[in-house]
């Protein structure tokens, strides 16, 4: 069952670690409804929200690999069903 | 401060200083500073290959054998471009590598100078991380930084890319080694409290369990788990099934151990796998090429998947318990919190199942005669380096091995090719010991070029060519799947005896099992390299198969 995940990346503020992260949506062709980049925090990190339709599954197995880049601090997903944080240690 | 070196200086002496001391790599334009100072620095032994995918596969396999980082070096542009198939059979199968390649000067990037390409862009899926060098005072940094990312949690390959500009700058050598960056250790994720729990639920599913089954992949093998493996397979009686890339991590004699499971696993491995009622995979990813048909695999069984990557965790099947660990240290863990028990019944069910060996390969040049051979002459301990194809799963199913890590292979990528000149990084990691490689005549041809690298370096790795004038496992399939139209699977090889001689090296041609203990007991006891061809039936099969998604419960199995 598809449904909108909103997806939270903080992460380190440079482009290679932007275009690895965006590469995880690019490599599945996944419909992306909005993203947006903007400065976040302390100087150096940025967040990167985007907004995915799309099942469960999909969505975790993108959160998972998102979430395993060099540079990335943090996974933060809502659905419009639930809620859940995810947190590095 | 002490004084301003060049870039290649740099990164050169942060190399001998991070305890590199083989490269394996090919010069260019772009990268010609660096080659300036390489011969200022003796320790650092540069293998100049004849291919840069080459220099990539070698330093793959250097760092599998050695469990250290494999280094390799190409220029710009082609020479960049090349590494790539290299670098993403690293990626695939988890491989330490750093690459350092050169790029145009910064003033020129992005205008389509000469030679110059984004390989940072094209290399970005199939990299753990990459680095643009802008300043030659960052370089150190970068390259103890990349050396460490490599190897941290799930290893993969790093690329360094350095625009010749920055390698001609002059800047401070660096200051002694920083922290590694917060992130650079990630993949060790999951707390000691997760993994008590998940410890605890597992070892009461193994307790309560009928039908156990252990399943080990790689990760084993990187975690150096030997010994935890076989302790928990002996304590609980466990069968263990080893992944193509599992192979060795388990001794192939030991009573517990079943085989190789999936494509071409033995029927009575994945009959196991399919009543088992609890698999405990360690370091597996549960790929396509093991489970088969995902909505069919293992039916009853619940699944404990204990794995480095937390992203692997439920990826590929739903789990029961996962825990994100290394394999030693969760494997120790649950050692100690089982109780002992056996599997007698579920064990004799299992052999139940064990079909006769194939018998398709009828005559004398059976793969298990021609291995059967290569164990007799090298007392087994050899490392086997193997390609991709027929061969590289008759190898996988009969070699008997011995000790761990001594079974070599692209497993996830399934690159054509890899054995010969990955078997050279295995010779560097392991000098001394035996190294056979053992290609198909497609696999031998794509890079059989590195037989001159091999005489110029000093390589003692010893050839084998399985040569049965098809491109095997392809051909296999036509027969199969494609109304045995044999479409472009017929290849023609040269003389490889001949071959061998241009090249200045020991060739012979076995066409007569009488022939094998003697060619093969000559080739290795050579002191260099040395090729053997056998020349094997045309259109063997490898059997069992199970088909493209299909279950494993329904195999294609030799006609009796």
């Amino acid at each position: 069952m598809t449904a909108a995940h909103t997806v939270d990346v903080l992460l380190d503020d440079t482009l290679l670690t932007l275009n690895r992260a965006v590469g995880v949506l690019r490599r599945r062709n996944l419909a992306v409804e909005r993203f947006a980049v903007r400065p976040c925090g302390p100087t150096g990190v940025s967040r990167m929200t985007f907004v995915l339709n799309t099942d469960a599954a999909t969505a975790d197995r993108v959160v998972q690999q998102v979430r395993k880049i060099v540079g990335v601090r943090a996974v933060e997903v809502t659905t419009v069903q639930n809620h859940t944080q995810e947190e590095h240690p | 401060m002490s004084e301003a070196q060049s870039g290649a200086h740099i990164l050169c002496r942060t190399l001998v200083e991070a305890g590199v001391d083989v490269l394996f790599g090919y010069p260019g334009g772009a990268i010609m500073p660096f080659y300036h100072a390489l011969p200022e620095y003796p320790g650092l032994r540069h293998i100049l290959v004849r291919h840069e995918q080459a220099a990539a596969h070698a330093a793959d396999g250097y760092a599998r054998a050695s469990g250290r980082v494999g280094v390799c070096v190409a220029t710009s542009g082609p020479g960049a471009t090349n590494l790539v198939t290299g670098l993403a059979t690293a990626s695939m199968d988890s491989s330490p590598v750093v690459a350092i390649t050169g790029q145009v000067a910064r003033p020129m990037i992005g205008r389509d100078a000469f030679q110059e390409t984004d390989i940072i862009g094209i290399t970005l899926p199939i990299t753990k991380q990459s680095y643009l060098v802008q300043d030659a005072a960052e370089l150190a940094g970068v390259v103890r930084e990349a050396l460490a990312v490599a190897q941290a949690g799930r290893p993969g390959p790093v690329l360094i890319d350095v625009p010749k500009d920055v390698q001609n700058q002059k800047a401070s050598p660096a200051s002694p080694p920083g922290p590694l960056s917060a992130n650079a250790e990630r993949g060790n994720g999951g707390g000691s409290s997760s993994i008590e729990d998940g410890v605890r639920r597992a070892a009461a599913l193994i307790a309560a369990a009928k039908r156990p089954l252990m399943m080990v992949g790689h990760g084993v093998i990187l975690a150096n788990a030997y010994a935890e493996v076989r302790a928990l397979a002996e304590k609980t009686g466990m069968p263990v099934i080893t992944t193509l890339l599992g192979i060795s991590a388990f001794p192939e004699g030991h009573p517990l151990h079943l085989g190789m499971p999936g494509m071409h696993g033995e029927v009575h491995v994945n009959r196991a796998i399919q009543r088992a009622d609890l698999i405990v995979g360690i370091g597996l990813r549960f790929d396509d090429r093991v489970t088969g048909n995902l909505a069919a695999f293992a039916p009853k069984a619940q699944i404990v998947h204990i794995d480095l990557d937390r992203s692997e965790i439920g990826r590929n099947v739903p789990t029961a318990v996962g825990i994100v660990g290394d394999a030693a240290a969760v494997t120790r863990r649950l050692v100690g919190a089982i109780q002992a028990r056996d599997c007698a019944a579920w064990r004799a069910e299992i052999e139940g199942c064990r079909r006769p060996p194939d018998a398709s390969f009828r005559g004398g040049m059976s793969p298990e005669a021609i291995l059967a051979a290569i164990r007799d002459a090298t007392g087994g301990e050899c490392t086997i380096v193997t390609d991709v194809g027929q061969h590289q799963m008759w190898v996988a199913k009969l070699f008997p091995y011995r000790r761990p890590n001594t079974h070599i292979t692209s497993g996830g990528l399934g690159t054509m090719g890899f054995a010969v000149p990955a078997a050279m990084g295995v010779h560097l990691a392991r000098p001394g010991e035996p190294v056979w490689a053992i290609s198909g005549d497609g696999g031998f041809q794509m890079n059989m070029a590195e037989m001159a690298t091999m005489v110029q370096e000093g390589l003692t790795v010893k050839l084998a060519i399985f040569n049965n004038g098809y491109l095997g496992m392809v051909r296999q399939w036509q027969q199969f799947f494609h109304g045995k139209r044999y479409s472009c699977t017929p290849i023609w090889s040269p003389d490889y005896v001949k071959l061998a001689e241009a090249y200045g090296i020991p060739g012979y041609r076995v066409q007569d099992a009488s022939e094998l203990a003697d060619a093969v007991g000559r080739a290795n006891a050579e002191p260099g390299p040395a090729l053997v061809e056998f020349v094997i039936e045309q259109e063997a099969n490898v059997y069992p198969m199970i088909p493209p998604g299909g279950s494993l419960s329904e195999p294609i199995e030799a006609a009796v």
